[in-house]
Protein backbone atom coordinates (compact mmCIF):
# COMPACT_ATOMS: atom_id res chain seq x y z
CA UNK A 1 0.00 0.00 0.00
CA UNK A 2 1.31 3.18 -0.83
CA UNK A 3 1.59 6.11 1.83
CA UNK A 4 -1.43 9.06 1.39
CA UNK A 5 1.27 11.41 3.28
CA UNK A 6 4.74 11.28 2.85
CA UNK A 7 6.71 13.60 5.13
CA UNK A 8 10.22 14.02 4.33
CA UNK A 9 13.33 16.03 5.84
CA UNK A 10 10.24 18.72 7.19
CA UNK A 11 12.51 21.31 8.70
CA UNK A 12 10.99 24.83 10.28
CA UNK A 13 12.02 27.81 11.70
CA UNK A 14 10.91 30.42 13.46
CA UNK A 15 12.76 34.54 13.33
CA UNK A 16 12.99 35.49 16.75
CA UNK A 17 11.36 38.98 16.68
CA UNK A 18 13.59 41.38 17.10
CA UNK A 19 17.26 38.96 17.50
CA UNK A 20 18.57 37.69 13.92
CA UNK A 21 18.55 34.35 15.47
CA UNK A 22 16.35 31.46 14.73
CA UNK A 23 14.34 28.99 16.88
CA UNK A 24 13.31 25.77 14.82
CA UNK A 25 10.57 23.80 15.72
CA UNK A 26 10.92 21.22 13.60
CA UNK A 27 14.14 19.18 12.47
CA UNK A 28 14.14 16.77 9.95
CA UNK A 29 11.01 15.22 10.78
CA UNK A 30 9.89 12.22 8.64
CA UNK A 31 6.70 10.59 8.70
CA UNK A 32 4.71 8.76 6.31
CA UNK A 33 0.87 7.77 6.85
CA UNK A 34 -1.07 4.83 5.32
CA UNK A 35 -4.81 5.59 3.62
CA UNK A 36 -7.93 5.17 6.16
CA UNK A 37 -5.13 5.49 9.14
CA UNK A 38 -6.34 7.62 12.22
CA UNK A 39 -2.93 9.07 13.78
CA UNK A 40 -2.60 10.45 16.69
CA UNK A 41 -0.21 13.11 18.05
CA UNK A 42 0.62 13.16 21.57
CA UNK A 43 3.40 15.48 22.37
CA UNK A 44 4.56 18.54 25.04
CA UNK A 45 3.65 21.62 24.30
CA UNK A 46 6.06 23.28 22.07
CA UNK A 47 7.28 20.36 20.37
CA UNK A 48 5.93 21.22 17.45
CA UNK A 49 2.79 19.20 16.78
CA UNK A 50 0.73 22.11 15.78
CA UNK A 51 3.52 23.08 13.13
CA UNK A 52 3.83 20.26 11.69
CA UNK A 53 0.10 20.40 10.63
CA UNK A 54 0.05 23.85 9.86
CA UNK A 55 3.16 22.84 7.38
CA UNK A 56 0.53 19.61 6.19
CA UNK A 57 -1.85 21.94 5.76
CA UNK A 58 0.18 24.43 3.97
CA UNK A 59 -0.19 27.35 6.17
CA UNK A 60 3.92 28.00 6.83
CA UNK A 61 6.93 27.80 4.48
CA UNK A 62 9.42 25.04 5.68
CA UNK A 63 12.09 23.20 4.13
CA UNK A 64 11.51 19.49 2.99
CA UNK A 65 8.92 17.77 0.93
CA UNK A 66 5.39 17.22 1.86
CA UNK A 67 3.53 14.83 -0.46
CA UNK A 68 0.01 13.52 -0.60
CA UNK A 69 -1.25 10.12 -3.17
CA UNK A 70 2.92 10.82 -4.15
CA UNK A 71 1.96 14.60 -5.52
CA UNK A 72 4.59 17.25 -4.05
CA UNK A 73 2.17 20.17 -1.82
CA UNK A 74 3.35 23.41 -2.16
CA UNK A 75 0.59 25.50 -0.51
CA UNK A 76 -3.23 24.99 0.74
CA UNK A 77 -5.61 22.82 -0.78
CA UNK A 78 -9.13 21.12 -0.17
CA UNK A 79 -7.30 18.08 -0.56
CA UNK A 80 -6.36 18.57 3.45
CA UNK A 81 -9.09 20.44 5.28
CA UNK A 82 -7.97 21.68 8.90
CA UNK A 83 -9.97 21.87 11.80
CA UNK A 84 -8.71 24.36 14.53
CA UNK A 85 -9.47 24.16 17.73
CA UNK A 86 -11.16 27.59 17.95
CA UNK A 87 -14.83 27.28 18.14
CA UNK A 88 -14.83 30.45 15.70
CA UNK A 89 -13.54 28.66 12.68
CA UNK A 90 -17.13 29.00 10.65
CA UNK A 91 -17.71 32.16 9.04
CA UNK A 92 -20.28 34.24 10.78
CA UNK A 93 -21.84 36.00 7.96
CA UNK A 94 -23.13 32.60 6.26
CA UNK A 95 -25.64 30.18 7.94
CA UNK A 96 -24.55 26.43 9.17
CA UNK A 97 -25.62 25.30 5.21
CA UNK A 98 -24.15 28.06 3.20
CA UNK A 99 -20.78 27.35 5.51
CA UNK A 100 -20.70 23.66 4.52
CA UNK A 101 -21.65 24.34 0.66
CA UNK A 102 -19.29 27.43 0.44
CA UNK A 103 -15.81 24.74 -0.21
CA UNK A 104 -18.17 23.05 -2.37
CA UNK A 105 -19.24 25.88 -4.86
CA UNK A 106 -15.57 27.06 -5.21
CA UNK A 107 -15.17 23.39 -6.13
CA UNK A 108 -17.28 23.86 -9.21
CA UNK A 109 -20.59 22.38 -8.10
CA UNK A 110 -23.31 24.94 -9.37
CA UNK A 111 -26.40 22.93 -8.77
CA UNK A 112 -28.58 23.76 -6.20
CA UNK A 113 -30.17 20.60 -5.09
CA UNK A 114 -27.31 18.88 -4.92
CA UNK A 115 -25.25 21.54 -2.68
CA UNK A 116 -28.22 21.19 -0.41
CA UNK A 117 -27.91 17.12 -0.94
CA UNK A 118 -24.66 17.04 0.36
CA UNK A 119 -24.91 19.18 3.69
CA UNK A 120 -28.03 17.90 4.61
CA UNK A 121 -26.32 14.70 4.55
CA UNK A 122 -23.26 16.31 5.83
CA UNK A 123 -25.31 17.61 8.98
CA UNK A 124 -27.12 14.38 9.44
CA UNK A 125 -23.88 12.78 9.93
CA UNK A 126 -23.09 15.04 12.61
CA UNK A 127 -26.46 15.13 14.29
CA UNK A 128 -27.32 18.85 13.24
CA UNK A 129 -30.20 18.12 11.21
CA UNK A 130 -32.75 21.00 11.31
CA UNK A 131 -30.10 23.04 12.23
CA UNK A 132 -29.22 24.26 8.23
CA UNK A 133 -30.44 27.83 8.66
CA UNK A 134 -29.14 28.88 12.09
CA UNK A 135 -25.73 31.36 12.06
CA UNK A 136 -22.50 30.18 14.11
CA UNK A 137 -23.49 32.53 17.11
CA UNK A 138 -26.65 30.80 17.53
CA UNK A 139 -24.82 27.41 17.82
CA UNK A 140 -22.97 26.16 21.34
CA UNK A 141 -19.04 25.64 20.97
CA UNK A 142 -19.34 21.63 20.34
CA UNK A 143 -22.22 22.83 17.68
CA UNK A 144 -19.70 24.68 15.81
CA UNK A 145 -17.52 22.33 15.96
CA UNK A 146 -19.62 19.53 14.89
CA UNK A 147 -20.51 21.81 11.48
CA UNK A 148 -16.78 22.25 11.05
CA UNK A 149 -16.45 18.08 11.10
CA UNK A 150 -19.35 18.41 8.82
CA UNK A 151 -17.84 20.74 6.44
CA UNK A 152 -14.43 18.84 6.15
CA UNK A 153 -16.04 15.21 5.60
CA UNK A 154 -18.38 17.00 2.69
CA UNK A 155 -15.71 18.10 0.99
CA UNK A 156 -14.03 14.43 0.85
CA UNK A 157 -10.13 15.41 1.21
CA UNK A 158 -7.83 13.19 0.95
CA UNK A 159 -6.30 13.92 5.12
CA UNK A 160 -7.86 16.01 7.48
CA UNK A 161 -6.16 17.41 9.50
CA UNK A 162 -6.89 18.11 13.43
CA UNK A 163 -5.78 20.82 15.53
CA UNK A 164 -6.85 19.90 19.30
CA UNK A 165 -10.41 20.49 18.21
CA UNK A 166 -12.11 18.85 21.27
CA UNK A 167 -9.82 20.54 23.94
CA UNK A 168 -11.74 23.38 24.72
CA UNK A 169 -15.23 21.53 25.23
CA UNK A 170 -16.73 19.93 28.86
CA UNK A 171 -15.62 16.30 28.95
CA UNK A 172 -19.16 15.00 28.52
CA UNK A 173 -19.07 16.78 24.96
CA UNK A 174 -16.35 15.59 24.27
CA UNK A 175 -16.48 12.42 24.52
CA UNK A 176 -19.90 12.04 22.72
CA UNK A 177 -17.73 14.02 19.66
CA UNK A 178 -14.57 11.41 19.79
CA UNK A 179 -17.15 8.99 19.56
CA UNK A 180 -19.09 10.49 16.33
CA UNK A 181 -15.50 11.09 14.32
CA UNK A 182 -14.92 7.53 15.05
CA UNK A 183 -18.39 6.55 13.43
CA UNK A 184 -17.07 8.85 10.41
CA UNK A 185 -14.10 8.00 10.16
CA UNK A 186 -15.51 3.98 9.72
CA UNK A 187 -17.92 5.47 7.54
CA UNK A 188 -16.39 7.82 5.53
CA UNK A 189 -12.84 6.19 4.73
CA UNK A 190 -10.67 9.19 5.37
CA UNK A 191 -7.08 9.56 6.92
CA UNK A 192 -6.88 11.93 9.72
CA UNK A 193 -4.48 13.33 11.74
CA UNK A 194 -5.20 14.74 14.85
CA UNK A 195 -3.33 16.14 17.47
CA UNK A 196 -3.79 16.20 21.39
CA UNK A 197 -2.25 16.25 24.95
CA UNK A 198 -4.96 13.65 26.20
CA UNK A 199 -2.98 9.99 26.32
CA UNK A 200 -6.81 8.34 26.81
CA UNK A 201 -8.31 10.65 23.77
CA UNK A 202 -5.20 9.27 21.50
CA UNK A 203 -5.88 5.43 22.58
CA UNK A 204 -9.29 5.56 21.88
CA UNK A 205 -9.39 7.32 18.76
CA UNK A 206 -6.15 6.60 17.01
CA UNK A 207 -5.26 3.54 15.11
CA UNK A 208 -1.62 4.60 15.23
CA UNK A 209 0.00 6.79 17.65
CA UNK A 210 2.86 8.95 17.79
CA UNK A 211 4.65 10.92 20.63
CA UNK A 212 7.08 13.90 19.51
CA UNK A 213 9.30 15.32 21.74
CA UNK A 214 11.17 18.73 21.38
CA UNK A 215 12.32 19.46 17.73
CA UNK A 216 9.80 17.57 16.14
CA UNK A 217 11.91 14.46 17.66
CA UNK A 218 9.49 11.21 16.87
CA UNK A 219 10.01 9.36 19.95
CA UNK A 220 7.42 6.15 19.66
CA UNK A 221 5.60 5.40 16.93
CA UNK A 222 3.00 2.45 17.28
CA UNK A 223 -0.16 0.89 16.20
CA UNK A 224 -2.70 1.26 18.53
CA UNK A 225 -3.20 -2.48 19.97
CA UNK A 226 -6.07 -2.06 22.05
CA UNK A 227 -9.64 -3.04 20.43
CA UNK A 228 -12.55 -0.18 19.83
CA UNK A 229 -14.59 0.69 21.81
CA UNK A 230 -11.72 1.43 24.26
CA UNK A 231 -12.02 1.82 28.04
CA UNK A 232 -9.62 1.30 30.60
CA UNK A 233 -11.00 -1.74 31.46
CA UNK A 234 -9.51 -2.97 28.04
CA UNK A 235 -6.93 -5.36 28.19
CA UNK A 236 -3.55 -4.34 27.45
CA UNK A 237 -4.54 -0.28 28.67
CA UNK A 238 -2.72 0.17 31.39
CA UNK A 239 0.60 -1.09 29.64
CA UNK A 240 -0.14 1.65 26.59
CA UNK A 241 -1.03 3.97 28.70
CA UNK A 242 2.58 4.30 31.03
CA UNK A 243 4.24 3.70 28.18
CA UNK A 244 2.73 6.58 26.31
CA UNK A 245 2.94 8.42 29.73
CA UNK A 246 6.75 8.11 30.34
CA UNK A 247 7.42 9.01 26.32
CA UNK A 248 5.44 12.42 26.92
CA UNK A 249 6.69 12.74 30.17
CA UNK A 250 10.30 12.06 29.71
CA UNK B 1 -38.80 39.00 27.91
CA UNK B 2 -40.82 40.18 25.29
CA UNK B 3 -43.34 42.02 27.62
CA UNK B 4 -40.62 43.70 29.21
CA UNK B 5 -38.91 44.45 26.32
CA UNK B 6 -41.45 46.04 24.71
CA UNK B 7 -42.31 48.39 27.46
CA UNK B 8 -38.96 49.63 27.79
CA UNK B 9 -39.29 50.46 23.91
CA UNK B 10 -42.42 52.08 24.64
CA UNK B 11 -41.57 53.84 27.56
CA UNK B 12 -38.54 55.14 25.57
CA UNK B 13 -40.67 56.46 23.03
CA UNK B 14 -42.81 57.99 25.22
CA UNK B 15 -39.92 60.04 26.78
CA UNK B 16 -38.75 60.75 23.54
CA UNK B 17 -42.15 62.24 22.75
CA UNK B 18 -43.09 64.38 25.40
CA UNK B 19 -39.23 65.75 25.06
CA UNK B 20 -40.25 66.73 22.14
CA UNK B 21 -43.48 68.05 22.57
CA UNK B 22 -41.97 70.33 25.56
CA UNK B 23 -39.56 71.89 23.65
CA UNK B 24 -42.20 73.17 21.10
CA UNK B 25 -43.87 74.41 24.26
CA UNK B 26 -41.06 76.18 25.40
CA UNK B 27 -40.14 77.57 21.84
CA UNK B 28 -44.44 78.60 21.10
CA UNK B 29 -44.26 80.48 24.37
CA UNK B 30 -41.11 82.22 24.35
CA UNK B 31 -42.68 83.41 20.44
CA UNK B 32 -45.76 84.86 21.94
CA UNK B 33 -44.68 86.14 24.61
CA UNK B 34 -42.32 88.95 22.61
CA UNK B 35 -39.26 88.35 24.40
CA UNK B 36 -36.87 89.78 22.43
CA UNK B 37 -39.17 92.87 21.37
CA UNK B 38 -39.33 93.44 17.86
CA UNK B 39 -36.56 91.33 16.78
CA UNK B 40 -39.14 88.56 18.67
CA UNK B 41 -41.09 87.46 15.10
CA UNK B 42 -37.56 86.71 13.23
CA UNK B 43 -36.16 85.01 15.95
CA UNK B 44 -38.23 83.14 17.15
CA UNK B 45 -41.41 82.80 14.43
CA UNK B 46 -44.52 80.67 15.88
CA UNK B 47 -45.05 77.37 15.26
CA UNK B 48 -47.68 78.32 13.03
CA UNK B 49 -46.19 80.47 10.51
CA UNK B 50 -42.90 77.91 11.13
CA UNK B 51 -45.79 75.50 9.53
CA UNK B 52 -47.04 77.65 6.91
CA UNK B 53 -43.73 78.25 5.49
CA UNK B 54 -43.07 74.54 5.50
CA UNK B 55 -45.51 74.17 2.98
CA UNK B 56 -45.05 77.27 1.13
CA UNK B 57 -40.94 76.44 0.49
CA UNK B 58 -42.66 73.11 -1.62
CA UNK B 59 -45.40 74.68 -3.12
CA UNK B 60 -44.23 78.27 -3.81
CA UNK B 61 -40.27 77.93 -2.94
CA UNK B 62 -37.97 80.40 -3.80
CA UNK B 63 -38.22 83.35 -6.56
CA UNK B 64 -41.16 79.89 -8.05
CA UNK B 65 -38.69 77.12 -7.70
CA UNK B 66 -39.87 75.07 -5.69
CA UNK B 67 -38.03 73.63 -2.74
CA UNK B 68 -38.24 69.65 -3.85
CA UNK B 69 -35.75 70.72 -7.09
CA UNK B 70 -33.00 72.05 -4.34
CA UNK B 71 -33.57 69.04 -2.53
CA UNK B 72 -33.35 66.92 -6.03
CA UNK B 73 -30.28 68.56 -6.25
CA UNK B 74 -28.48 67.84 -3.01
CA UNK B 75 -29.03 64.38 -3.18
CA UNK B 76 -27.84 64.07 -6.77
CA UNK B 77 -24.76 65.48 -5.52
CA UNK B 78 -24.74 63.46 -2.41
CA UNK B 79 -25.32 60.23 -3.97
CA UNK B 80 -22.51 60.94 -7.14
CA UNK B 81 -20.43 61.98 -4.04
CA UNK B 82 -21.37 59.14 -1.79
CA UNK B 83 -21.05 56.00 -4.51
CA UNK B 84 -17.39 57.78 -5.73
CA UNK B 85 -16.22 58.44 -2.54
CA UNK B 86 -17.39 54.52 -1.39
CA UNK B 87 -15.98 53.07 -3.88
CA UNK B 88 -13.00 54.48 -3.73
CA UNK B 89 -12.35 53.49 -0.39
CA UNK B 90 -13.05 50.09 -1.11
CA UNK B 91 -10.48 50.01 -4.11
CA UNK B 92 -7.74 52.04 -2.27
CA UNK B 93 -8.30 50.01 0.78
CA UNK B 94 -8.01 46.98 -1.21
CA UNK B 95 -4.94 47.98 -3.04
CA UNK B 96 -3.27 48.67 0.41
CA UNK B 97 -3.92 44.84 1.34
CA UNK B 98 -1.51 43.56 -1.97
CA UNK B 99 0.70 46.04 -1.84
CA UNK B 100 3.18 47.46 0.92
CA UNK B 101 4.16 50.37 -0.74
CA UNK B 102 0.51 51.47 -1.34
CA UNK B 103 -0.70 50.55 2.28
CA UNK B 104 1.75 53.30 3.69
CA UNK B 105 1.35 55.66 0.63
CA UNK B 106 -2.52 55.60 1.70
CA UNK B 107 -2.54 55.28 5.34
CA UNK B 108 -0.69 58.83 5.49
CA UNK B 109 -2.94 60.45 2.44
CA UNK B 110 -5.84 59.28 4.98
CA UNK B 111 -4.12 60.66 8.10
CA UNK B 112 -3.30 64.31 5.97
CA UNK B 113 -6.95 64.34 4.49
CA UNK B 114 -9.34 63.28 7.43
CA UNK B 115 -8.40 66.48 9.20
CA UNK B 116 -8.43 68.96 6.36
CA UNK B 117 -12.08 70.03 6.42
CA UNK B 118 -13.47 70.25 3.16
CA UNK B 119 -14.68 73.58 3.32
CA UNK B 120 -11.02 74.70 4.00
CA UNK B 121 -10.33 73.16 0.40
CA UNK B 122 -13.04 74.98 -1.18
CA UNK B 123 -10.83 78.09 -2.59
CA UNK B 124 -8.50 75.51 -3.98
CA UNK B 125 -10.82 73.78 -5.92
CA UNK B 126 -12.99 77.19 -6.86
CA UNK B 127 -9.19 78.49 -8.38
CA UNK B 128 -8.23 75.30 -10.07
CA UNK B 129 -11.80 73.93 -11.54
CA UNK B 130 -14.11 77.13 -11.42
CA UNK B 131 -17.22 77.13 -9.85
CA UNK B 132 -19.35 73.81 -11.36
CA UNK B 133 -21.79 71.07 -9.79
CA UNK B 134 -18.39 68.86 -9.61
CA UNK B 135 -17.07 70.94 -7.19
CA UNK B 136 -19.30 70.36 -4.87
CA UNK B 137 -19.63 66.38 -5.45
CA UNK B 138 -15.08 66.48 -5.04
CA UNK B 139 -16.52 67.97 -1.75
CA UNK B 140 -18.38 64.92 -0.74
CA UNK B 141 -15.65 62.86 -2.20
CA UNK B 142 -13.54 64.26 0.22
CA UNK B 143 -15.77 64.23 2.89
CA UNK B 144 -16.24 60.64 2.93
CA UNK B 145 -13.04 58.95 1.46
CA UNK B 146 -10.88 59.68 4.45
CA UNK B 147 -13.14 58.27 6.81
CA UNK B 148 -14.84 55.10 5.23
CA UNK B 149 -11.45 54.29 4.16
CA UNK B 150 -9.37 54.42 7.80
CA UNK B 151 -12.30 52.31 8.45
CA UNK B 152 -12.09 50.00 5.70
CA UNK B 153 -8.65 49.52 6.56
CA UNK B 154 -8.64 48.97 10.43
CA UNK B 155 -11.14 46.17 9.19
CA UNK B 156 -9.31 44.57 7.22
CA UNK B 157 -6.34 44.41 9.36
CA UNK B 158 -8.65 43.20 12.34
CA UNK B 159 -9.98 40.73 10.41
CA UNK B 160 -9.21 37.00 12.42
CA UNK B 161 -6.11 35.11 11.07
CA UNK B 162 -8.46 31.90 11.10
CA UNK B 163 -10.84 32.97 8.45
CA UNK B 164 -7.91 33.68 6.14
CA UNK B 165 -7.12 30.33 6.72
CA UNK B 166 -10.36 28.61 6.46
CA UNK B 167 -11.17 30.45 3.38
CA UNK B 168 -7.44 29.81 1.93
CA UNK B 169 -7.54 25.93 3.10
CA UNK B 170 -10.99 26.33 0.78
CA UNK B 171 -8.60 27.06 -2.06
CA UNK B 172 -9.56 30.89 -1.77
CA UNK B 173 -7.26 33.30 -3.44
CA UNK B 174 -6.53 37.19 -4.07
CA UNK B 175 -9.87 38.95 -5.18
CA UNK B 176 -11.63 35.96 -3.63
CA UNK B 177 -10.54 36.25 -0.15
CA UNK B 178 -11.23 40.14 -0.54
CA UNK B 179 -14.70 39.61 -1.29
CA UNK B 180 -15.03 36.18 0.48
CA UNK B 181 -13.51 36.53 3.27
CA UNK B 182 -11.96 40.33 4.23
CA UNK B 183 -15.29 42.52 3.50
CA UNK B 184 -17.98 40.64 5.12
CA UNK B 185 -15.38 39.84 8.05
CA UNK B 186 -14.81 43.92 7.94
CA UNK B 187 -18.84 44.31 7.83
CA UNK B 188 -18.91 46.20 11.62
CA UNK B 189 -15.90 48.36 10.83
CA UNK B 190 -17.87 48.75 7.36
CA UNK B 191 -21.27 50.08 8.83
CA UNK B 192 -19.66 52.15 11.11
CA UNK B 193 -17.62 53.84 8.31
CA UNK B 194 -20.75 54.22 5.70
CA UNK B 195 -22.48 56.02 9.14
CA UNK B 196 -19.20 58.58 9.83
CA UNK B 197 -19.17 58.91 5.83
CA UNK B 198 -22.56 59.73 5.48
CA UNK B 199 -22.52 62.35 8.05
CA UNK B 200 -19.36 64.41 7.04
CA UNK B 201 -20.82 64.34 3.61
CA UNK B 202 -24.13 65.74 4.54
CA UNK B 203 -22.36 68.17 6.61
CA UNK B 204 -19.96 68.79 4.13
CA UNK B 205 -22.56 69.24 1.14
CA UNK B 206 -24.47 71.79 2.86
CA UNK B 207 -21.54 73.84 3.77
CA UNK B 208 -20.44 73.78 0.30
CA UNK B 209 -23.57 75.04 -1.05
CA UNK B 210 -23.88 77.88 1.66
CA UNK B 211 -20.49 79.39 0.44
CA UNK B 212 -21.57 78.97 -2.74
CA UNK B 213 -24.59 78.07 -4.93
CA UNK B 214 -24.82 77.04 -8.12
CA UNK B 215 -27.34 78.92 -10.13
CA UNK B 216 -27.89 76.21 -13.00
CA UNK B 217 -28.16 73.33 -10.07
CA UNK B 218 -29.04 74.98 -6.54
CA UNK B 219 -29.43 72.84 -3.99
CA UNK B 220 -30.74 72.53 -0.23
CA UNK B 221 -27.78 74.67 1.78
CA UNK B 222 -27.99 77.16 -0.96
CA UNK B 223 -31.93 77.37 -0.32
CA UNK B 224 -31.36 78.56 3.45
CA UNK B 225 -28.67 80.91 2.58
CA UNK B 226 -30.93 82.50 0.53
CA UNK B 227 -34.01 82.58 3.07
CA UNK B 228 -31.25 84.33 5.37
CA UNK B 229 -30.22 86.74 3.09
CA UNK B 230 -34.19 87.57 2.60
CA UNK B 231 -34.89 87.48 6.40
CA UNK B 232 -37.62 84.96 5.60
CA UNK B 233 -36.95 83.36 8.84
CA UNK B 234 -39.74 81.19 9.28
CA UNK B 235 -38.91 79.49 6.16
CA UNK B 236 -35.34 79.29 7.17
CA UNK B 237 -36.26 77.09 10.35
CA UNK B 238 -38.66 75.00 8.20
CA UNK B 239 -35.87 74.30 5.56
CA UNK B 240 -33.52 73.29 9.27
CA UNK B 241 -36.75 71.07 9.71
CA UNK B 242 -36.45 69.48 6.34
CA UNK B 243 -32.73 68.96 6.43
CA UNK B 244 -33.14 66.83 9.72
CA UNK B 245 -36.05 65.21 8.33
CA UNK B 246 -33.97 63.66 5.57
CA UNK B 247 -31.16 62.69 7.76
CA UNK B 248 -33.18 60.61 10.05
CA UNK B 249 -34.65 59.02 6.72
CA UNK B 250 -31.17 58.08 5.70
CA UNK B 251 -30.52 56.82 9.18
CA UNK B 252 -33.97 54.71 10.10
CA UNK B 253 -34.45 53.93 6.59
CA UNK B 254 -30.96 53.19 5.01
CA UNK B 255 -28.23 52.40 7.37
CA UNK B 256 -30.31 50.80 10.16
CA UNK B 257 -32.07 48.07 7.51
CA UNK B 258 -28.09 47.61 6.20
CA UNK B 259 -26.95 46.79 9.72
CA UNK B 260 -30.20 44.83 10.91
CA UNK B 261 -29.53 42.96 6.88
CA UNK B 262 -26.08 41.94 7.87
CA UNK B 263 -23.89 42.44 11.35
CA UNK B 264 -26.93 41.98 13.64
CA UNK B 265 -28.42 39.08 11.95
CA UNK B 266 -24.61 37.61 11.77
CA UNK B 267 -24.42 38.18 15.68
CA UNK B 268 -21.03 40.32 15.11
CA UNK B 269 -22.69 43.16 17.40
CA UNK B 270 -25.60 43.37 19.22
Amino acid sequence: MSAILEIRGLTKAFLNTGKKDKTEVLNNLNLSVEPSEFLCILGPSGCGKTTMLRCVAGFESYEGDVLVNGKLETGPGTDRIMIFQDFNQLFPWKTVEKNIQYGLKLQGIKDKAELKRISDSALKKVKLDGYQNFYPYQLSGGMKQRVAIAKAFALKPSIILMDEPFAALDAMTRTKLQKELMQLHEQEDCTILFITHNILEAISLGTRIIVLQTGGDIVVDKKNPIPKPVTPDSPGYGPFWTELHNALYA
Amino acid sequence: MEMIEKRERRQALLTKVIFIVLLLVIWEVTARAHIFGKRSEIVFPTLESIGKAFIRNFTFGYAGTSQWIYILNSMRFLLEGLCIGIGLAFILSGLSMVSKTIDTIFNLCVSIFDLLPGVALLPVVIVIFGVKPGVIVFLVVHAVLWPMSRNVLDGFKAVPEIYLEAGRNLGMKNTQLLFGVYIPAATTYIVSGLKVGWARAWRGLISAEMIFGIASSPGIGLFINQMRTNMNNAEMYATLIVIIIIGLIVQYGILNPIENATVKKWGMTK
